[in-house]
């Protein structure tokens, strides 16, 4: 489904985000990746999704070789992943079914199909009764269901949440893992990127952490920091 | 794209036209200025032109001969006109004649002058010998002005070259001016309605963004904002040639009569619907390339 292999990314400006990244991500799987900001994270979701070229070595995402994609394929790369932000990024001006309809039209599909798929991608996030709302009528853990119905609407086969649950408070962030946690069991690839040490140790998946542009531990089943690398981040004084 | 995107476009074009209603007024108004202008130089060229080819179809010339020659000498020149292939007829006009028509002249045109009295002790053979000659084919004119030009006793030879160079040259000038201002004007119309996309792209720049990340083609971001942008142009269009079709429709019999005889005028019929394909073409044109230019920026995600 997605794999680095010896991935170096360097920006124009000179700083190297990230360096001898190699991993792979199996169909089917739900994967956290943690680690500080500047640690290379947000660079690695830019990787995947195209927004960002590799310097060295190569991506390959749902078939497609990163590396060589020309621009005019970015869109069809995209159609088969989700994406989920930290600030939702949905439309104000338009209606919670309008949102995830949305997603549809602009990749052309037929009105039927529409009319068909986003109630149900409605109600999977159970969000069925506030379709005529708008975004600002919804509170944040809302607005973030409504996020991931419209992620899911296209049935991606990969869904990568950046932070999903940066904005909301506890009760409302566990609500939104355990959806990500339902998708994934309909048998969507899930990558999130987080910082948030209680979701992580919870649901024991599998946690990759990055800390320098490297990839410091991959482990199966994992809590957010061993006590290894949790020493190793206090002796260095950055909490 | 697809035909069910379509209504997607237009709604999206004709709302983001709306929310920045007072600069796509200006873009309309700049590009319909520069359109008027552009009316009212091509309508002066097309009667320019028009009038040149009224003076090639008149096949007319005037043979003179010099004043001295004798009858003789008259009657050759008069052969050699007869046998030419390339003139149709040809009529004599003697210096009996000639001096007849002067006198009329000053008689009728310039009594303040005193009329035909100031030719008081001057009689006919003052005035010279000439042949009006009808040409079969005005394409000759030139040459055949030229090769009786050169026959012995034939003074000069006039034809309507005279009045057809004065048009050309003035006709140059307006094309000079016209080439420049008009230039000037779509430059500018370019930039404001460059401007304008601008405002909206950027008034949507989250949407777009949004866009890019579900995996929107870049063509179906753009059509919005191109057809934002023909649309003005399109308007700005229309605009123009109602005007320019008013402002014709009332000059043209008035200026007739001013030129009466001498200069005629196109009926606006005969050209509106070329107007109208130059003025579609120019609007489509510069409102397409115009919104590609200020959308470029923002699709890069």
């Amino acid at each position: 489904m997605v794999e680095f292999i010896d991935v170096m990314k360097r920006y124009p400006n000179g700083t190297v985000a990230l360096k001898g990244i190699n991993l792979k991500i199996n169909k089917g799987d739900f994967a956290f990746i943690v680690g500080t900001s500047g640690s290379g994270k947000s660079t690695l979701l830019k990787l995947l999704m195209k927004e960002e070229t590799v310097t060295e070595g190569e991506v390959i995402v749902n078939g497609y070789q990163l590396s060589t994609l020309v621009p005019k394929q970015i869109p069809y790369l995209r159609r088969g992943m989700g994406m989920v932000f930290q600030d939702f990024r949905l439309l104000p001006n338009k209606t919670v079914y309008e949102n995830v309809a949305f997603a549809m039209e602009i990749t052309e599909c037929l009105p039927r199909e529409i009319r068909r798929q986003v109630p149900m991608s409605l109600a999977l996030v159970g969000l069925s009764r506030k379709a005529n709302a708008y975004p600002h009528q919804l509170s944040g853990g809302e607005q973030q269901r409504v996020a991931i119905a419209r992620s899911l609407v296209n049935n991606p086969a990969l869904l990568i949440a950046d932070e999903p649950t940066g904005n909301l408070d506890p009760e409302n962030s566990w609500e939104i893992v355990k959806l990500l946690s339902e998708v994934n069991q309909r048998g969507t690839t899930v990558i999130v990127a987080t910082h948030e040490k209680s979701i992580v140790d919870a649901m024991k998946k599998r946690v990759i952490a990055i800390d320098k542009g490297k990839i410091i531990r991959d482990q199966q089943k994992g809590l957010y920091g061993d006590e290894d690398t949790e020493f190793k981040i206090y002796s260095e004084g950055k909490f | 794209m697809k035909i069910r995107s379509l209504r997607y476009i237009l709604k999206e074009s004709f709302k983001n036209a709306y929310r920045n209603r007072l600069m796509s007024l200006a873009s309309i108004s700049i590009i319909s200025a520069a359109l008027i202008l552009f009316g009212v130089f091509y309508l002066i060229l097309i009667n320019l032109n028009h009038n040149l080819d009224l003076l090639y179809k008149t096949p007319q010339m005037q043979v003179n001969c010099l004043p001295e020659l004798t009858d003789e000498q008259v009657e050759a020149v008069k052969t050699e006109i007869a046998n030419n292939q390339y003139i149709e007829s040809y009529e004599e006009v003697s210096k009996k004649e000639a001096f007849e028509k002067l006198k009329q002249y000053l008689d009728t045109e310039k009594k303040d002058l005193g009329g035909s009295d100031i030719l008081e002790g001057y009689d006919e053979s003052m005035m010279f010998v000439s042949f009006t000659v009808k040409v079969k084919d005005p394409q000759n004119s030139a040459s055949v002005a030229k090769e009786l030009e050169s026959l012995a006793g034939v003074d000069n030879v006039r034809y309507s070259q005279k009045t057809i160079d004065f048009i050309l040259q003035v006709s140059n000038w307006v094309k000079i001016v016209s080439f420049v201002l008009i230039g000037l004007l779509l430059i500018i119309s370019l930039f404001i309605i460059s401007n304008t996309i601008k405002l909206t792209v950027f008034a949507r720049r989250k949407e777009i963004n949004i866009m890019k990340y579900i995996g929107a083609t870049d063509w179906f971001i753009r059509w919005p904002f191109v057809f934002e942008g023909v649309l003005m142009g399109f308007l700005g269009a229309v605009i123009a040639f109602v005007l320019v079709a008013y402002i014709y429709g009332f000059a043209q019999p008035r200026l007739s009569e001013q030129f009466s005889g001498g200069f005629e005028m196109v009926q606006f019929g005969g050209v509106w619907s070329t107007l109208i394909l130059i003025y579609v073409g120019i609007s489509a044109l510069i409102g397409a390339s115009g919104s590609v230019m200020s959308i470029r920026k923002h699709l890069h995600v």
